[in-house]
């Protein structure tokens, strides 16, 4: 699938994200440190969208349960830092977010949802 | 409920929906956060653990305090917790603080106590962003909790020599010095 353009990196100060939906696709862009991540936007902990998420550094903050992701990764920071490996239950909550691919032209957010 | 108290929240821009849904949340993490730091305390044992022991008995008692100060205010506002407890536990605000795999590695339960409470930070700060100046009431209980939890944090960082907390103990357990005076039905 190509690019698609899902807004202006403008709208997206550092530090700051916005919830888009490109059809069905629910996705997150966040802007950390001047560059712009897009992953998927439903938490994979109970499925809620991540609409209205904060950014603490490199980590992306879910408003439901405060699970945190890395931008860059889309791996599971909080909690799966202190989630124990030997409860099945807590590991299946931690899964990772999805990333895709993003390039900024002429000031739109283009990205590649796969 | 208190109908002129949620119709002056309303009134001042506050979406009542869901600031209710966040102080629902919230009381549910404090719930829950309490269950899990019991276990905590009683693990918290053999030389490193007797010295963690006492103030996780601190947060642990103080999370129960949030508990029972928020409660009251979700009623007031025309909420309710879940009838069902394991719905409290599934809409709980903050992710559940587990006994690590090794219950003797006292590094890690300190991770689990601090990241727990890093996260009630987190979420008393957006309470109070989204009451202040509107819901005076809210505003004032949430800055309650959060000066103790922010008390937590330093007291869990410190122990991890992330330094010093500035603070002492409390004078006896969970004694709870900003949210006391909202736990109306336990003062004599």
């Amino acid at each position: 699938m190509p690019f698609q353009k899902l807004g202006r990196a403008d709208e997206i100060p550092p530090g700051k994200t916005k919830f888009v939906c490109a059809g069905e696709a629910p996705v997150i862009l966040a802007n950390w440190e001047g560059r712009i991540y897009a992953l998927h936007g439903i938490c994979p902990h109970q499925h809620n969208p991540l609409e209205g998420a904060v950014l603490w550094d490199h980590l992306l903050d879910c408003p439901w349960h405060h699970f945190m992701y890395d931008v860059r990764t889309g791996q599971n920071h909080f909690p799966k830092n202190v989630f124990p490996p030997d409860v099945p239950l807590a590991q299946q909550q931690v899964g990772p977010l999805a990333t895709y691919a993003v390039r900024v032209e002429d000031g739109d957010v283009w990205v590649d949802l796969g | 409920m208190g109908k002129v108290a949620r119709q002056v929240v309303e009134q001042a821009g506050v979406n009542v929906d869901v600031l209710l849904d966040k102080l629902v949340r919230a009381a549910g993490a404090e719930f829950t956060t309490f269950y899990y730091y019991t276990i905590l305390r009683v693990n918290a044992i053999g030389f490193d653990g007797e010295g963690l022991k006492e103030i996780i008995e601190d947060a642990r008692i103080e999370d129960r305090n949030h508990f029972e100060a928020l409660t009251p205010r979700i009623y007031e506002l025309g909420g309710a917790l879940p009838r069902d407890i394991r719905q409290l536990a599934d809409v709980a605000g903050c992710p559940d603080a587990y006994l690590p795999a090794n219950p003797r590695d006292m590094s890690a339960m300190l991770n689990v106590l601090v990241e727990a409470e890093r996260c009630a930070v987190r979420t008393y700060t957006e309470i109070c962003n989204l009451t202040f100046g509107k819901d005076h009431r809210t505003y004032d209980l949430a800055l309650a909790i959060l000066h103790e939890e922010v008390e937590h944090e330093a007291w869990f960082s410190e122990y991890l020599s992330e330094g010093p907390s500035g603070h002492f103990r409390r004078g006896s357990p969970g004694t709870s010095p900003y949210v006391r005076r909202f736990m109306s039905a336990d003062i004599g």
